[in-house]
Order: C-alpha cells, then sequence, then structure tokens
C-alpha cells in the first residue's frame, strides 16, 4: 500500500525545522572558536572568481627575464625561490600558505566556454546541462535545511554566462543565492566610503513595514495550512518548505553577516574599500557561519570595468586589480587563520583562463588558455610550492601540465569530497561529480 | 427490459458527468474518453482503489486554463463561468480554449522548452522567439502533428529563423542532433549507444550512428554566423568511432540501409518520421500530451520510452496512439478527448489511503512552470504590460525574460517543485511581486480603491482574480479582520497584504 506523507508527520515536519532554526539564531562569536576546534567540523570552500582572464605572467607565473615578462618586477616571498609580482607584496609574505599551479592547459579561449569549462569541468553544448564547482560542492558540504544559503555568490558575472553560473541538472535548489551591491552600480573604484553588500531580495523591493510583514505572513500561513491539509503532496510541501527558509533566513540573526557596518572600520579598511575587497571580508563572515561555499568575484566584466579581460592597456589595470586582489584575499586568509579557520577552508583563485605572454600592439594581453595558472591555499592545501613549469616565454607548459579537472578534482580531495561520488540526472544517469585526477603533490599529507 | 436498463444507466452516467452533451452519447469523442476512463478504472480497481470524486467547476475551469492556454481566468471569467448553469458548459469552455491564441502560445511555449531544454542566451534571444514563433503559427493552424515533425526536420532556415536554432544550439553534431531529436520525437534515449551498445535497451552502437548519418550532410555552421540557415550537403558520413567503417543511414528498429537518391538524408528521416512504418512518433506525441494534461506520463520520464521503461497502461497507450494516428494526428482533438475524461476531471485532494500517482485515480499536484507563474501573477495583479496598435511578443518582455531565465527549472516532472532558497526570496520581494502590490502599478489593487466596492465585494475579487474561486467563510473572516485592524488610509496596503499572500500561496504555485 502506498504511504502518504499526512498532515501530522508535516506538521512535525514543520515543528523540527522551527526548532533548529532557532537554535541556529542564537549565533555568538564564542562559539566560533569552539566550532573551529571541533574535529568534526564541516570543510567549506571560498573560491576567487577572476572575471576576464587574469594574467599569470603579471601575477604568479612573471617572466621577468623576458620580453613577454612586460613592465612589471618581482618579489621574493615567505618561501625561499618563489617569486611573485611586485603588486602583490601582502600575499607575498603568506605564500607559504600558498600553492601556485604554473601548468594548467585547458582549450576553451572564449569567456562563457572557458568558464563553463573551468566552473563545470565539461565542454560547454549538448542536452545534458552540467552543474557549477558551488552547486556540486554545496550539495557535497551543506545542509538542506541549513538557516544560510549554502551556496552564496559575491558580484559573480551569472549574467554574463549563465549557464557557468548554474546548477544545471542538480535543479534551482542548488543554485547560487546572488549577493550585490546595495544602491546602484558603483563598484571597486569607490574611493570615498566603503562599498555595502546585501544578498539578492533578503527585503522586500521599496520596504513593508512590520505590521504589514506580520498580516502577510498571518494570511500567508492560514492559507497554507488549509491547502496542505487536502493536498499534501511532494510539491506542496516543497514550495511550503522553500518559502519557510526563506522566511526564516528573513527574520533570522544570522542574516545579519551581510551587514559590514557591524565591523570596525579598520578591519573594512583593511580589506579594500571596493566590492572584491569588502565582498571578501563578508566571505569571511559567511564562512563563520558556517556556509560551506562562497564565491568572491573581482571584476565586473562591462564597460567601464572590464576586470581581468586586459586587451587594452594591460599594466596599469593589473597593478590596480592586484592592489584589490592582494588587500582583500591576504586580509581574509589572516583574519581565518586568526580564528583557527583556514585550516577547514579550502581557497581557489582561479579565472576562465590565462591571457597572452606576448602583448599586442595596444599594449595588453589577450585570452589564452594554452599555459597558465592557478593558486590554491588553505584547508588540506600543501602551501609554500609552485607545481608545473612554463617555458621561459611562457607560451607552453614545460612541465607537469594539468587540466581544469584536475584542478576540480583536487579542489574536491582538499575539501574531503570524493571526486568520484555520483549525481542523477533526471533520468537516473549517473554522472561523477568531476571526472578528472586529483594533482596529489598539492594535497596536505592529512586528507 | 434489459437493453432499456443499459440505455438509461449510459443517459444517467452522461448526465451525470459536468461537461458532457446530453444528447450526444455518440459523439465519437465521448465514447474514446469512456474507453479511456473504463481502462484506467478498471486498473485502478484491480489494484484495490477508489477513483476520486469529480472536481467542482471553479476546479475544473482553472486548472484546464493553465493546461490549455498556460494562464489563470479572468475574474470575468470565472464568474461568467460559475454563473451558467448549461450543462455542457465544461465542453464549450474547452472548445473555445483550444482556438484561442493562448493556447498556441501555450503549446509553442511548452515546445521550445522540450526542444531547447537549457536556457539559451542572449544572442540567442531572437532566434529562440523565431522558433517560438514558428511553433506558434503550427499550433494555430492545428498543422498535423506528423506534418510539423516533417517540417521541422526539413527546415532550412529560410523564411523564418525558428527551426534552425535548434540546429545551431546543437552545433550541427550528427550524434547531437540524433540524441536530441529520437528524444523529442521518438520518446527513444538513445544518447548512451553512441560511444556503447546501451546497457539495459536493445540500442546498439551501430544503430546509434545508423541514425546519426542522417544528419551527416549539414554544412558545418561559419564563424559568427548572423543569418542563421541550415543548409543540406551531399556528401559527408559518420564514422563508427574508434574505427575508420562508415556507417550508411538506416531508420531505427530497421534492418535495411536506407540507400534512397532522393532528396536530402534529412528529407528522407522526415518522410520515415511521418510513415506509418514508424512506430514511435504517435507513441511519444500522446506520452506527451497524456503528461501535459495528468502531470506525468503514462510512460514516465515522459520522453523515456524505450523498451526497458514500460507504460502504467500499455493498453491505454496502445490505443491512445492509434486514435491519433487515425485522426490525422490531430493534436487539438487530443487534447479535446483527454480533458473530456473523467480521469482528467477529479478532484486532486488527496484520499486515504492515497492512490499512487501512476494509477491516475485522482488529479497529480502540478507545478507552474516559470512563464505559466509569471503570466498569471502579471494577470491576477493586472501588471501586463498593455501594448496598442501593434502586438509586441510578451516572450520577448525584458522582465518576464528575467524572471523566466531566473527560475529556469530543469526537469519536466511536473509533480517537483524546484525552487530553491534565492528563488523563494525572489518571489516574496522580488520586483514582479512589488509591482503587484503596488497601488501605481497594480491595476487590481488601484481598481479595488473604488468607493462603490464594499469590503466584502473586494474581498471575493482578490480571490477571484488570484484562486479562481470564492473565498470560503472563514477566509472572508479572517481577511475582514485584517481589513478591520487598520485604520482607514492603511486600508489600501492592507488589501495589497492580502493580495501578497494569495500570490505566494502553494494554491496560487500549483496547478490542482
Amino acid at each position: 500500500m502506498a504511504t502518504s506523507l499526512t498532515r501530522r508527520s508535516f506538521m512535525q515536519r514543520g515543528a523540527q525545522l522551527g526548532a533548529f532554526g532557532a537554535a541556529a539564531a542564537h549565533w555568538l562569536p564564542s562559539l566560533a572558536q569552539q566550532i573551529a576546534s571541533d574535529p568534526d567540523r564541516k570543510r567549506q570552500c571560498i573560491v576567487l572568481w577572476m572575471t576576464g582572464g587574469p594574467s599569470q605572467l603579471d601575477t604568479f607565473d612573471p617572466k621577468p627575464d623576458h620580453a613577454n615578462g612586460g613592465e612589471f618586477s618581482t618579489t621574493e616571498t615567505s618561501v625561499s625561490g618563489m617569486r611573485i609580482c611586485e603588486h602583490l607584496p601582502k600575499l607575498a609574505k603568506l605564500a607559504d600558505q600558498l600553492a601556485i599551479v604554473r601548468s594548467l592547459s585547458t582549450k576553451e579561449g572564449d569567456h562563457e566556454r572557458g568558464a563553463h569549462l573551468v566552473r563545470t569541468g565539461h565542454l560547454l553544448g549538448g542536452p545534458l546541462h552540467y552543474p557549477d564547482l558551488g552547486a556540486i560542492l554545496s550539495k557535497q558540504l551543506g545542509d538542506e535545511a541549513a538557516e544560510m544559503p549554502n551556496y552564496i555568490s559575491i558580484g559573480s558575472p551569472v549574467e554574463i554566462a549563465p549557464s557557468a553560473f548554474s546548477a544545471g541538472f542538480l535543479g534551482p535548489m542548488y543554485a547560487p543565492a546572488t549577493v550585490s551591491l546595495l544602491g546602484g552600480e558603483n563598484d571597486d573604484n569607490a574611493e570615498s566610503s566603503f562599498v555595502e553588500l546585501g544578498l539578492d531580495y533578503l527585503r522586500p523591493n521599496g520596504g513593508v513595514n512590520n505590521s504589514s510583514f506580520r498580516r502577510r505572513m498571518k494570511l500567508w500561513r492560514n492559507l497554507q495550512t488549509g491547502f496542505l491539509q487536502e493536498r499534501p503532496t511532494a510539491n506542496a510541501i516543497a514550495q511550503n518548505t522553500a518559502y519557510e527558509r526563506a522566511i526564516r533566513l528573513m527574520r533570522s540573526e544570522a542574516a545579519s553577516a551581510f551587514n559590514l557596518s557591524a565591523e570596525p572600520d579598520k578591519v573594512r579598511e583593511a580589506y579594500g574599500r571596493g566590492r572584491f575587497g569588502q565582498g571578501c571580508l563578508l566571505a569571511r563572515r559567511l564562512i563563520e557561519r558556517g556556509v560551506p561555499f562562497v564565491e568572491v568575484a573581482l571584476g565586473a566584466f562591462n564597460q567601464n570595468d572590464p576586470g581581468w579581460d586586459t586587451h587594452l592597456n594591460n599594466f596599469p589595470s593589473v597593478e590596480q586589480l592586484c592592489g584589490r586582489l592582494d588587500s582583500g584575499w591576504s586580509q581574509m586568509m589572516v583574519d581565518l587563520a586568526d580564528r583557527g579557520m583556514l585550516e577547514n577552508t579550502t581557497i581557489l583563485w582561479i579565472g576562465e583562463f590565462g591571457r597572452t605572454p606576448n602583448i599586442n600592439d595596444n599594449a595588453g594581453r589577450d585570452h589564452f588558455p594554452a599555459a597558465w595558472s592557478c593558486v590554491f591555499a588553505g584547508g588540506g592545501i600543501q602551501g609554500g610550492q609552485v607545481y608545473g613549469k612554463t617555458s621561459d616565454d611562457g607560451m607552453e607548459v614545460v612541465d607537469a601540465k594539468t587540466d581544469a579537472t584536475n584542478v576540480l578534482a583536487t579542489l574536491c580531495t582538499a575539501l574531503g569530497v570524493d571526486p568520484n561520488d555520483e549525481n542523477y540526472t533526471a533520468l537516473n544517469r549517473p554522472i561523477s561529480l568531476v571526472e578528472g585526477e586529483p594533482i596529489r603533490d598539492l594535497l596536505a599529507n592529512s586528507s | 427490459m434489459l437493453l432499456v436498463t443499459a440505455i438509461l444507466a449510459t443517459a444517467i452516467a452522461v448526465l451525470s458527468l459536468p461537461g458532457r452533451h446530453v444528447w450526444a452519447a455518440e459523439d465519437p469523442i465521448d465514447t474514446m474518453a469512456d474507453q479511456i476512463d473504463s481502462l484506467i478504472e478498471a486498473r485502478l480497481r484491480a489494484e484495490g482503489y477508489e477513483p476520486s470524486e469529480l472536481c467542482r467547476d471553479e476546479v475544473f475551469l482553472r486548472r484546464v486554463y493553465l493546461d490549455l492556454a498556460g494562464v489563470l481566468p479572468t475574474v470575468a471569467d470565472v464568474r461568467a463561468f460559475l454563473k451558467d448553469d448549461s450543462p455542457d458548459k465544461r465542453i464549450v469552455c474547452v472548445d473555445r480554449l483550444l482556438t484561442s491564441p493562448r493556447y498556441a502560445t501555450h503549446m509553442a511555449s511548452s515546445w521550445r522548452n522540450v526542444m531547447l531544454p537549457r536556457s539559451f542566451d542572449r544572442e540567442q534571444l531572437n532566434n529562440a522567439a523565431g522558433l517560438q514563433n514558428w511553433l506558434r503559427n503550427q499550433f494555430v493552424k492545428n498543422l498535423r502533428y506528423d506534418n510539423l515533425v516533417a517540417e521541422f526536420l526539413v527546415a532550412t532556415g529560410d523564411g523564418t529563423s525558428g527551426p534552425a536554432l535548434y540546429y545551431t544550439s546543437l552545433e550541427m553534431k550528427p550524434e547531437k542532433l540524433a540524441a536530441s531529436s529520437a528524444r523529442i520525437f521518438l520518446g527513444l534515449q538513445i544518447q548512451c549507444a553512441e560511444c556503447h551498445d546501451h546497457p539495459s535497451d536493445h540500442w546498439t552502437q551501430r544503430d546509434f550512428w545508423a541514425y546519426a548519418a542522417f544528419f551527416s550532410q549539414l554544412q558545418e555552421p561559419s564563424e559568427g554566423m548572423v543569418n542563421m540557415r541550415v543548409v543540406d550537403r551531399d556528401e559527408g558520413e559518420v564514422l563508427l568511432p574508434d574505427t575508420e567503417e562508415v556507417i550508411g543511414p538506416r531508420f531505427p528498429g530497421s534492418s535495411v540501409e536506407s540507400d534512397s537518391e532522393f532528396g536530402t538524408r534529412r528529407s528522407q528521416l522526415a518522410i520515415w518520421m511521418a510513415s506509418r512504418d514508424n512506430p514511435y512518433l504517435a507513441r511519444a506525441a500522446v506520452n506527451g500530451a497524456w503528461a501535459q494534461l495528468f502531470g506525468r506520463g503514462l510512460v514516465h520520464p515522459v520522453d523515456d520510452l524505450g523498451q526497458n521503461n514500460p507504460a502504467s497502461h500499455p493498453e491505454l497507450l496502445k490505443q491512445l496512439a492509434t486514435y491519433f494516428t487515425k485522426n490525422r494526428f490531430d493534436q487539438r482533438l487530443m487534447m479535446r478527448t483527454l480533458v473530456r475524461t473523467k480521469a482528467y476531471q477529479r478532484s486532486s485532494e488527496l484520499t486515504d489511503p492515497a492512490i499512487p500517482d501512476f494509477l491516475f485515480g485522482r488529479m497529480l499536484v502540478k507545478t507552474l512552470n516559470s512563464e505559466q507563474l509569471y503570466d498569471c501573477v502579471t494577470r491576477a495583479a493586472g501588471t501586463e504590460v498593455v501594448t496598442s496598435g501593434m502586438v509586441q511578443d510578451p516572450f520577448l518582455e525584458p522582465r518576464r525574460l528575467a524572471f523566466v531565465s531566473r527560475m529556469h527549472r530543469q526537469t519536466r516532472d511536473a509533480t517537483q517543485y524546484q525552487v530553491g532558497l534565492p528563488h523563494a526570496l525572489l518571489l516574496m520581494n522580488g520586483p514582479e511581486i512589488q509591482a503587484a502590490t503596488s497601488p501605481q502599478q497594480s491595476r487590481l489593487i488601484r481598481g479595488l480603491a473604488a468607493p462603490w466596492f464594499s469590503d466584502e465585494q473586494r474581498i471575493e475579487t482578490l480571490f477571484l482574480a488570484t484562486m479562481s474561486r470564492f473565498p470560503n467563510e472563514d477566509e472572508r473572516r479572517e481577511v475582514q479582520a485584517a481589513l478591520n485592524s487598520v485604520p482607514l488610509e492603511e486600508r489600501q496596503a492592507a488589501l495589497a497584504d492580502v493580495l501578497w499572500a494569495l500570490l505566494n500561496s502553494g494554491e496560487f504555485a500549483l496547478n490542482h
């Protein structure tokens, strides 16, 4: 006989969720310390997404002795023999935490296709719509009933390449909750004051007063109860659950994570005033509140701000971008380490591809997927190393060539997720999380 | 005597089902509908279940509007239908809906979503609109389904960019076009056989490539192609992977290679698709129509009709396919027949014991897709974009596009609700609901302010506009109490709050 989900079990489920919500709402900073030292604590992930494709030669694979190297010189780091771009001095001091991969080689030189490949591990096209790394990992690491969203994306260019920033066949339950600038398009060029960030649609557009909100909730709950009594079907229950979760978040103390003005100005300043710096600060606050996957993008990718897509005047743009990157990323690592959270938080710095070693007639660099870099840091990663090598002119990989799927598999493994685990499509076809092999040299011994 | 009793019984049965012509027991549509019901009910009783009651008029009206037109009935539609006491009003209403422009639009949207399952990017937008238009024109004409498929398969893109987008979105690759077209038109999941013999079905890798060979003579798209055209060449073959062996074109289920010199390979495939030799086309089409109306195919999932996945009601599927073929692949007739069944008109309330979904003893609750949801919110609140003069394609409305792409779901299974936390926030706090509850933008909220309305009428109108029904006593009392609790100058805001609650309710977001 078929079982039915009765009203009774539905109400019990609601009650359980409610109790959990109440418990999670009482967040105290001291709890962060306890959680950080908990051996069973879940791993978390931060991806620093470099919109537009960052120049490897002007960041982590400098070629100062070759004409392709360009204008910048290098700086020594806390790791002897490892040199990076002079415009990343703060990160240079943390180099013992960084594992630089200089032998990444992929096959897509178009923004959307490149982003799709790097983020899903699959070529764009075909009937199956693959989930991106945020959807895959937040599904593995997250709790479906959590108060906060499991996948939060800060400033990612979702609109430019929708298929590369999507939950694909996993469905909208695993799609990113997006964070945008409050109050307009002003972005990383903000000089005068700190930018403010907000979770999209966390509050009603235009505002609704408290008594109105209460009235809405009361009427809504009664309508829900009536309908669910007669039709407690899977979709009706799922609709109610999604709303209850959203309402819980709107009311929760945890949502105060988005209120960056709670941080002292000195701290905010250290991260950098713009969207990326404040995004890194927000990422730290979200990691403290247990969000399993956070992405912070650097570069808006529009006409005013081409991000890392430096076809023109590469050097002044990259110098500015490096300044933001250096402050935000390094301060985030320092703060996470202070809280004992860096060892459980894996960080990946990557974009859709690298840039041409040769400098074009506009003093710019063009798209270049054949030989480029990404960087790992934090939990599960053996820091203080450079993996792989490009030729003196930077045109090709000469040692330990690797690809996007291996990078994704490495990220999974560092997070304690088996890349061979499977998700199922709508037709119950099993699909591996990631098809690549983890790069063992990059992994800390314990993982 | 026995005969008289039988006739009387039939007459009573016909009379007792709302929406039947009392005088038309001979109507072939009724005959087929009865046949469907007898097969469904026999199976139900064999499994030990009783079918649910038939649904009330207001439930039927809302359901049939959403299923056939993709949008809610207006307040005036609901009032008129409930007031009408003619016995055949359900039939009249269905006939009107099936010839309405909204029917063609809704069918076109459904098919476009099947053909382009991935969300498309902005560059493809005009071509997606082209496909939508092309499909809509076919549904306006009620073009025979076999002809529709044939025209789709030989489309070149001349004169319309519609079907061309389908080819370019699959990069004109034979293996991708094969997998996709087999799924869409034949209900066959043959893509596994691209690389190896199908693990659970009888498709071999050779079968797959023989079918793919029909798409092997298309011209590669040129870089930055602006004017999308699909051009057939007279050369181009597929090879069995990892070999040099050329695989010639062969139809699914056939053992003989198609060696016709006449027409392009695609036109040979188109002719076979529409022929009596193809057992798959009608089966897949009626299963799709069934799923659109009942929330689940007789074969489930709806596009996997392989041997390994039998139908819940094999005899019914067979008879429906025969009926569809005999009636010249008339899609409108198919819809008209299915909605006339008792099975379609049953209540969706859960019974105890709960009837398993696949027995169709009650109507399944179907989740509105994002296009339906947007259209329902804007119609209910009166925030649609109104154009005068030139008809604007609602498909291209930027706000609707943004909403639809953000809410895009991946499954064709309407019994699932795929909405995450960010989407629920969008529905509660986003621009659509804000417009719907704003007196400046919502014609409904503005209209309710008229001084000649009583509160009772205002409450009724809110429920009719959103739920397509009158409020019950509890609801009237509760809403009235909410209105009474605010000072007069906040009445409009309180009415907007009621509308907010209605538009965000499960009853609104689900077709029951």
